[in-house]
């Protein structure tokens, strides 16, 4: 088929619900190219921000760990401008995200591929795919994925451009985890311990990888004030 | 591609910048349908950073000049506003003329932009009351036929290609076959450029407003920690005090991020507690 008609095709199966909104965008990022699971993660400054959205829980998990790590096929998709796949997570060719592979392979995820958001030369995030089936995507899947990390890019900013000045877009933040928690927690620690925020994030990743749990779980901890770090003794939990 | 002007001697040269072969300075060795071909890319290209719509346009207009059976072009592109701006002339008579249509509010041009349909063949010897005033103005000038293609793409007019000749013959199609695809490829150039720029500007935006919320998400849970509140009170606690003392709230937060602006200050302000 030839790519205007894919681009129709892929367009009319957003079209339809209402207004575009951001999980409609994952979910048919996720249908039309037969992934088990997707995920738009938002970058800048060749930095994780946070994901827009996600179909399913394993997707959150690989879009927190890529936040968290730094690591991940949509973090190298974003940062080398092209696609990236790995078809054989548990067995891979290349061995390469040694903190994400774990995780998520132990999650169920058997193949992953990261796509980037691009419109011209703005490079915004990028499109996460997952099966839970070791296997390349098709031709046709590969070809879909592209259109539809095209469409995202351009749909991202098409909401972003309506937003009040020095905002983020509602429709934006509504399916989206920017990690916010994780700032709280810095917030709340960095007074705990009367460090910087700076100094109160490294506790907190540490605090995570010393017990083997995300970054996001720990801050999670500590805003529900299950955790606190306490400047005395260390790291506690204030209730039995 | 290269990101530098346009090398408009005919002079061919590989990737690596290296010369393969040159052809006549005067083009006279080069075939018109070469011409048209390499008017074609080099127009194309133009995806570069240093895109400037103002030397695109100019070098289109000396392009239909020398390719086509016209004795002077210019192009016109439409503002914000709607009003048609002169663009690029071909030669200052041509520019003169182009700018009296512009304040006239008649002529080729503005058809041509008004309706989105070309304007072909004009003798402006025999157009019969069309134009009262820029007809007489033209045929002073020296020219005798106009012609005027528009920059279009599906239903967006940005602007015209006006195309001038002395003579009063008629412009065969396959010229204002080829004009127009000039026209078509700087009206694509020029609209993918002002889309890339909204696009920085928006994705910009977007970085800009994620970060102001980190730092009032750091301070939500500062504040949260010291005054022992949850997070939306403490959320109120800050915006009260952006309010009262008519600040930014993210300079609010910096400022609880940075420690000029204590727990107790916030707490004698908050009206919540």
């Amino acid at each position: 088929m030839t790519g205007g008609d894919r681009r129709l095709r892929l367009l009319s199966r957003l079209q339809g619900g209402g207004d575009l909104d951001t999980q409609r965008l994952c979910d048919v990022c996720a249908e039309a190219t037969g992934a088990t699971g997707a995920g738009i993660m938002l970058m800048s400054g060749d930095v994780p921000r946070g994901s827009v959205c996600t179909t399913d829980a394993v997707s959150t998990l690989i879009e927190q760990l890529q936040y968290e790590l730094g690591e991940g096929p949509c973090v190298d998709a974003y940062q080398q401008d092209r696609p990236v796949a790995e078809p054989d997570l548990a067995q891979p060719a290349i061995a390469r995200w040694l903190g994400f592979t774990g995780p998520v392979v132990d999650a169920g995820v058997r193949a992953v591929f990261g796509f980037p958001l691009q419109v011209g030369a703005v490079r915004l995030g990028a499109l996460n795919l997952y099966n839970d089936k070791p296997g390349p995507l098709t031709d046709d899947q590969h070809a879909d994925a592209l259109v539809m990390a095209d469409i995202a890019a351009q749909a991202l900013l098409l909401l972003q451009a309506n937003a009040p000045p020095g905002t983020v877009a509602a429709e934006l933040e509504t399916n989206a985890d920017f990690q916010f928690v994780v700032h709280q927690a810095s917030g709340m620690v960095a007074a705990q311990l009367e460090v910087s925020v700076g100094q109160a994030l490294i506790r907190l990743r540490a605090h995570a990888f010393g017990n083997d749990r995300t970054l996001t779980d720990v801050a999670r901890d500590v805003v529900d004030r299950r955790l606190r770090f306490d400047a005395q003794s260390g790291e506690k939990d204030p209730a039995p | 591609m290269f990101g530098r002007p346009y090398d408009w001697d005919w002079v061919t040269v590989s990737s690596s910048g290296t010369e393969l072969a040159a052809a006549d300075r005067n083009g006279d060795a080069m075939t018109r349908e070469a011409k048209l071909a390499r008017t074609l890319v080099e127009l194309a290209d133009t995806l570069v950073d240093d895109f400037d719509v103002v030397e695109l346009l100019t070098r289109l207009a000396d392009r239909c000049v020398e390719v086509l059976d016209v004795e002077a072009a210019g192009i016109m592109l439409a503002a914000p506003d709607g009003q048609l701006r002169v663009m690029a002339s071909s030669s200052e008579a041509m520019r003169v003329l182009e700018l009296f249509e512009v304040q006239a509010q008649e002529g080729p041009c503005l058809d041509c932009h008004r309706t989105g349909e070309p304007v072909v063949n004009q003798d402006l010897a025999t157009v019969n009351g069309r134009w009262p005033r820029f007809a007489p103005e033209a045929l002073a000038a020296g020219f005798r036929s106009v012609h005027a293609l528009p920059m279009r793409l599906r239903g967006s007019v940005i602007g015209a290609l006006n195309l001038f000749r002395g003579g009063p013959g008629e412009m065969g199609p396959a010229d204002i076959e080829v004009a127009q695809a000039f026209a078509d490829v700087a009206t694509i150039a020029i609209l993918q450029h002002r889309a890339a720029l909204e696009a920085h500007v928006i994705n910009d935006q977007l970085a800009h407003a994620l970060n102001s919320r980190v730092v009032i998400e750091q301070a939500k849970g500062m504040v949260a920690e010291r005054l022992d509140l949850d997070m939306e009170r403490s959320f109120t606690v800050l915006r009260n005090h952006a309010r009262s003392h008519n600040l930014r709230l993210v300079d609010v937060a910096e400022s609880v991020i940075g420690g000029t602006l204590g727990a107790s200050e916030l707490e004698r302000a908050s009206g919540d507690r």
